[in-house]
């Protein structure tokens, strides 16, 4: 391969797309946009650096000493154990626990049985209640007691658990196999993602503002976000968002954005410590304190209901049908009233049956299997109290906004009201003063906002989420669009749809979730402790938690190392590590080092990685992947792609890793072969011969993936109706034309044509010949809609949030958006860090991805080196100028280094660029740089020394300046409702070197 | 990232525009044109329009129009939406990867302007580039010291005869002349030279000026000891395919097309935005063939002086 351009069948392309009918053979000489890094992509295939054989260490963890050893042979020792290092100084007698007797519960039926015996403990009110079913439940399982972790807390689930699978970026397919591996197959609770270290809050906020009520309780909160509808805009705020550089779609997101500008639709505010690129084009660049956001949506809350410029007919709507017969996709609750407790403080939604409005009623959970109490919800009418059901589709309930009143004895107030007297603790005035802007900046923008009906939109990302205090930075801005009711809307807030690949939706032909024969229920408590209430399990021992739990969020990166640091909750004894690098990409990440480094914390730690990276470095063991251009993933979509799609990468080169034999089949060293490896030595159930059901086997990736592909082609509807067509002759031509230089171990037609039979195979050579699945461009709105809704409730006020416990002070979390400020420690203390004069923040060029681009020489001919910009005037209160070299401190980093153990530090050292678009007092580096491991320093293989990259070490990675948690010791800080790890908290100071 | 000395605004903007469109009027090519189609969608509603058509499949078109024309009646420009540009070196890359150029070699560049004191500060986005001129600077002088050099082609573009253009001596000549810094000497590296592995994708070979150039490690044939430059991606357009950098542009910032068409895109988009297009050093006399659409002409040419 020599070069990659866009794909003019998908929007993330061209704008706007071909049409997906279009004959592939006339679009193949369409190029279309396509992001630097993806131009680049080809040289994370072809690097130098690329490991090809499975690697094993030589020497202590971290030393960069290693033997390749033959694949057969790394599998049998990870399942078997026994004593792997004995040829490692001071771990000759060191016995590893192989696989095979981590998987300790392996009987599905009694696994089934033991999750719901739990589920009675956890549901024991009182410690002494626990402690009786904790008796039943050791008696009632006395001859299974050793598969668990602790027959005394048999909450923490089955020995399974002690294997954790975690990951960096993934997309679905490959997602999906290691779901399936950890947890349906192997049985672990533990396989977790990196979420908390990109957007982690964001998306929290997201999950706990559509959470709908069902069956009598809040559930179905969907882990995602929303982003402005950029390209039917007239008005967006971006806060902590850079379109044109960072997140996922600047090449989607930018030709959008700069049409609009230019004919005039569009004109946008960009929020931002930095002068972004992004910020570069806009209307109005506002430069604020860092960790202020949601002072700033508070601010222009307090105006736009204070001047009554809120879409007050979207707000009363309290029910489905009350937004039905308004043709509002969404409804919030708004208007819902909140009981107050004696002090005032909101709690729960006011219930009629407790104030005698009207009586619980029994009604049928939506299986139709079992019973639940409905008590119905109150708003106030005109001064009336009126019970209602929120998912009611035919008697519309629209309730008063600004309610401050007492029903039956009970204080109340509507959800708007709890939100206004948020707003109202300050002024505006005092709301610009604690952000750092101008009065009639926020004023300019809360006007412009309420002045294009709902084409207009706030949309945050990291530079609101990644705070102390992200979760209700979200919330804050989240609630501001909800005020003029855009969600759904042509300009407004979008959310991401995708073709199911997985099979999910009726009439697939190919149900992946059910096609697993012995899948097994995998329970217990998380290792990162989370989506589970610290009160309702039998470590609760009072408040502060030993380390925080997280009921509100998953995939927190930065709780899996050092909780397996700590033994809390459990220790654990395997750690795989999937395409990711929390030593790199965490804030604070050396503090995994000192863990990573210790095998009696983490006895065993095997990486699937492309090359050794600054985490794989420290693994035991490093099988080789495939890079992406070689491999399965179905991306999937970003929120503001309207359309329905669902690209799908697929091997466009050979990979240079060695071949390796599994289930009888030759493959290429990967992720697959891997996974298949180890479900082949351990007998996992569902992988193998027979392993996807009867007459299905699961032996290798196309197995698994050429079935989502057709579930792609199959569409979304029961019926089939929305099908793709079948590739003709000529297209079927060109697809085997297209992959002729393909090895066998990876495109074998007859054998892919056999997997999903005559009936779907034309239908998935047309859709992997156009790159995916792509929706007709006219497919994007339903008039002034959106055409992909969101269409259900959407919670201005969390009665779920308000009613969990913050674990680590006993205090119910807030409710509602509010202003806490940062930065904070997990027990909420503010961190002050006297002395150190400047925030550190971080950006993003667009010519790297947090961690995996060094090794693209192409984009360092863009930005060699990154770099530390800071302000003019805090350059010459410093007496710095360009080029000088700086090292950066911080309170929990005084020394200003990386300690990679084993005798090596890098310390923390860049060049400073001195700008006028940067706030003062601010400082902020660009992620992908100073690498010490990606080819950047030597490493041993087989006693030969291969001398690292200089270019590859250039430049700054501050992230071990970031401030570890001054309670914890082990971890940053963290935002304790949303989970995020804080990168924008820290305050630092800078030295000449 | 470079900045602005003297803050041009005002008279000197003023005085600037003033030098600036009376080059930018662009004499016959663009008046002579006459009429242009009413059913031509203006560029702004080009992409907005639900069903509506891709500036590059337009483009494509017209270019595959253009490409049935003899050779000399086809009049390539490019045309710079600057104030689409969104920074991002997409172009760069993408023509790195499209002609296989090696380190110190870049076609296309998209130099920084940052502008103003905290807190109204602008950036400025600039791409350049082999600016094709009518009256190439480059071609006098490289072709004084190595005949046959350099050649304008009677579809406009400068082309390089790498067999002739070799050493540091004409390149050095050619750079000295060209107002763009648009040059560049290839030395022979590869960016994958002290690595444990040198990638074979580097010596795959690029197709400069229609032919097949493949670079050797080691060894100094062409064009490999000689200057490169932009060629508009000649072998595309032959091809029927458009510049690179203007197909991966992610602002749709990068336009291409035959100024001889009066129905082109190209035409459309300078006639419609006379007052806002200029052209870098007009001064210099070189009728370059990139346009660029601008809002503050002023700073649009400040990086150049």
């Amino acid at each position: 391969m020599v070069k990659i351009d866009g794909n003019p069948f998908s929007p993330c392309n061209m704008n706007p797309h071909l049409s997906y009918k279009r004959s592939v053979l006339d679009a193949a000489t369409v190029d279309s946009a396509l992001c630097p890094k993806g131009q680049a992509s080809i040289q994370s295939s072809y690097d130098p650096y690329r490991v090809v054989k499975v690697l094993k260490r030589a020497g202590r963890r971290g030393s960069n000493r290693w033997i390749t050893i033959p694949f057969a042979q790394a599998i049998n020792e990870i399942a078997n154990g026994g004593r792997l290092f004995s040829h490692v100084r001071g771990e000759e007698k060191r016995a590893v626990t192989g696989l095979k007797e981590i998987w300790a519960l392996r009987d599905a039926k009694l696994a089934s049985a033991m999750a719901n015996d739990i589920k009675v403990i956890m549901s024991k009110k009182t410690a002494e209640e626990k402690k009786t079913a904790v008796e039943e439940f050791k008696a009632k399982h006395k001859n299974s007691l050793h598969t668990l972790i602790d027959p005394d807390h048999p909450d923490l689930g089955p020995r399974n658990n002690q294997l954790v699978f975690v990951w960096g970026r993934l997309k679905a397919g490959r997602g999906d196999l290691i779901s399936r591996f950890t947890k349906d197959a192997f049985g672990s609770v533990n396989a977790h993602g990196h979420t908390t270290v990109c957007q982690g809050s964001l998306y929290f906020t997201g999950k706990a503002m559509s959470e709908q009520y069902v069956d009598g309780k809040w559930s179905g909160g969907k882990k995602f976000f929303w982003q402005a509808d950029q390209q039917g805009s007239e008005f967006i705020i971006f806060v902590g968002v850079n379109p044109f550089e960072a997140n996922v779609g600047p090449t989607f997101r930018a030709q959008r954005i700069t049409d609009g500008l230019v004919s005039g639709r569009l004109k946008y505010v960009v929020i931002d410590p930095r002068l972004s690129r992004t910020a570069a084009l806009a209307w109005k660049w506002l430069p604020n304190k860092p960790g202020t956001e949601a002072a700033i949506a508070l601010g222009m809350i307090r105006w736009v209901i204070d001047n009554k410029r809120f879409d007050e007919r979207y707000l009363r709507n309290a029910n489905r049908a009350a937004a039905s017969a308004d043709k509002e996709p969404t409804w919030c609750n708004a208007s819902w009233l909140v009981r107050l407790d004696k002090e005032g403080k909101p709690g729960g939604f006011l219930r009629a049956s407790g104030v005698g409005l009207a009586p619980k009623e029994s009604r049928k959970t939506s299986d139709g299997k079992g019973t639940y109490e409905f008590d119905p919800f109150v708003v106030s009418v005109n001064g009336r109290f009126i019970p209602f059901d929120p998912n009611d589709g035919k008697n519309p309930v629209e309730g008063d906004l600004l309610v401050d009143s007492e029903v039956g004895g009970v204080r109340v107030k509507s959800g708007l009201q709890l939100l206004y007297e948020q707003a109202a603790a300050h002024t505006i005035e005092d709301w610009a003063e604690i952000s750092g802007l101008k009065v009639g900046d926020l004023v300019d923008l809360a006007r412009e906002f309420t002045s294009h009906g709902k084409k207009a939109a706030a949309e945050i990302h990291r530079g609101v989420s990644q705070h102390t205090n992200g979760f209700y930075n979200c919330t804050a801005w989240l609630s501001l669009n909800l005020l003029i009711g855009n969600y759904d809307w042509k300009g407004g807030m979008a959310q991401a749809s995708t073709y199911d690949h997985f099979g999910g939706r009726a009439g697939k032909p190919f149900p992946i979730g059910r096609m697993h024969p012995g899948k097994i229920t995998n329970f217990g408590i998380s290792i990162i402790r989370h989506d589970m209430k610290y009160e309702d399990t039998t470590l609760f021992s009072g408040y502060p938690a030993r380390r925080p739990w997280y009921p509100l969020a998953s995939d927190i990166y930065q709780e899996i190392v050092p909780s397996a640091g700590d033994a809390y909750p459990y220790p654990i004894k395997a750690l795989f590590i999937y395409m990711g690098t929390p030593v790199y990409s965490l804030p604070a990440g050396h503090t995994n080092i000192e863990i990573l480094t210790d095998v009696k914390k983490i006895p065993l730690i095997v990486a699937n990685d492309i090359t050794i990276g600054e985490t794989s470095m420290y693994a035991d063991y490093i099988f080789p992947d495939q890079a992406n251009l070689e491999r399965w993933e179905f991306a999937g979509s970003h929120p503001s792609i309207i359309w329905k799609v669902q690209p799908i990468r697929q091997p466009a080169i050979a990979t240079p890793n060695e071949t390796v034999k599994v289930f009888g089949q030759e493959m290429p060293c990967s992720l697959e072969g891997l996974l298949l490896g180890l479900a082949e030595k351990l007998g996992l159930p569902g992988f193998g011969p027979g392993g996807l059901g009867e007459k299905r086997d699961l032996l290798r990736a196309e197995d698994l993936y050429l079935p989502m592909v057709a579930n792609v082609a199959f569409g979304e509807r029961a019926d089939g109706s929305d099908a793709v067509p079948e590739a003709d002759d000529r297209e079927s031509e060109m697809f085997l034309k297209a992959r002729r230089h393909l090895p066998k171990t990876v495109f074998d037609p007859q054998r892919w044509q056999n997997i999903v039979g005559e009936k779907w195979w034309r239908k998935v050579v047309y859709v992997l010949n156009r790159g995916g699945r792509f929706d007709e461009f006219a497919n994007g709105y339903d008039a002034e809609q959106l055409k992909n809704k969101h269409g259900t409730l959407i919670n201005l006020y969390q009665e779920k949030t308000a009613t969990i416990k913050n674990s680590m002070t006993g205090k119910p979390f807030p409710g509602v958006a509010t202003y806490l400020p940062a930065s904070a420690d997990v027990l909420g203390r503010p961190v002050a860090d006297a002395g150190y004069d400047l925030t550190l923040i971080t950006h993003r060029e667009i010519t790297h991805t947090k961690s995996r681009t060094i090794s693209n020489y192409w984009l360092l001919t863009v930005l060699p080196e990154g770099i530390f910009t800071i302000s003019k005037s805090d350059a010459q209160r410093l007496g710095f100028k360009n080029g000088d070299r700086v090292k950066v401190l911080s309170a929990s980093n005084p020394e200003g280094v990386w300690d990679l153990k084993n005798g090596h530090k890098k310390p923390m050292i860049g060049k400073v660029t001195v700008i006028e678009g940067i706030r003062p007092g601010v400082v902020s580096f660009s992620l992908g740089h100073g690498h010490w491991a990606y080819g950047a320093s030597d490493v041993v293989i087989n006693g030969k020394r291969i001398r690292g990259d200089k270019r590859r070490a250039l430049g700054i990675h501050a992230n071990a300046a970031m401030r570890i948690d001054p309670v914890l010791k082990n971890t940053c800080l963290s935002d304790m409702t949303g989970a995020s790890a804080v990168f924008y908290d820290t305050k630092v100071k800078l030295v000449k070197v | 990232m470079r900045r602005l000395k003297t803050r041009r605004k005002g008279e000197a903007r003023r005085n600037f525009l003033k030098t600036v469109l009376a080059g930018a009027v662009m004499g016959a090519a663009l008046l002579a044109k006459g009429e242009r189609s009413e059913a031509a969608p203006a560029e702004e509603s080009l992409s907005a329009l639900p069903g509506g058509e891709s500036p590059l499949l337009r483009m494509q078109r017209e270019l595959q129009r253009a490409m049935k024309k003899p050779i000399a009646e086809r009049n390539w420009v490019m045309v710079i939406d600057q104030r689409k540009c969104v920074g991002c070196s997409a172009c760069r890359v993408a023509c790195v990867t499209e002609n296989a150029l090696p380190p110190g070699v870049t076609y296309r560049t998209v130099p920084e302007v940052e502008n103003g004191s905290y807190p109204e500060v602008k950036r400025f986005f600039m791409p350049t580039q082999c600016m094709q001129c009518d009256k190439p600077p480059c071609l006098e002088a490289s072709n004084a010291i190595s005949p046959g050099s350099m050649t304008k082609r009677p579809d406009g573009i400068v082309a390089i005869n790498y067999r002739k253009f070799r050493g540091r001596r004409a390149f050095q000549a050619a750079v000295k002349a060209c107002p763009y810094k648009a040059l560049y000497y290839d030395d022979g590296r590869f960016f994958t030279d002290g690595t444990p592995a040198f990638q074979p994708y580097e010596a795959s070979g690029s197709f400069d000026y229609g032919e097949l150039w493949k670079r050797v490690k080691g060894q100094g044939d062409p064009p490999i000891g000689g200057g490169r430059k932009c060629h508009f991606c000649l072998h595309r357009l032959s091809a029927e395919m458009l510049p690179v950098c203007v197909t991966t542009c992610i602002g749709r910032a990068a336009y291409f097309g035959d100024l001889n068409d009066p129905q082109s895109l190209v035409s459309e988009l300078l006639e419609k935005n006379q007052a806002k297009v200029v052209r870098i050093r007009e001064n210099r006399a070189t009728e370059p063939r990139v346009y660029y659409i601008v809002d503050e002409p002023a700073l649009a040419a400040a990086y150049h002086t």
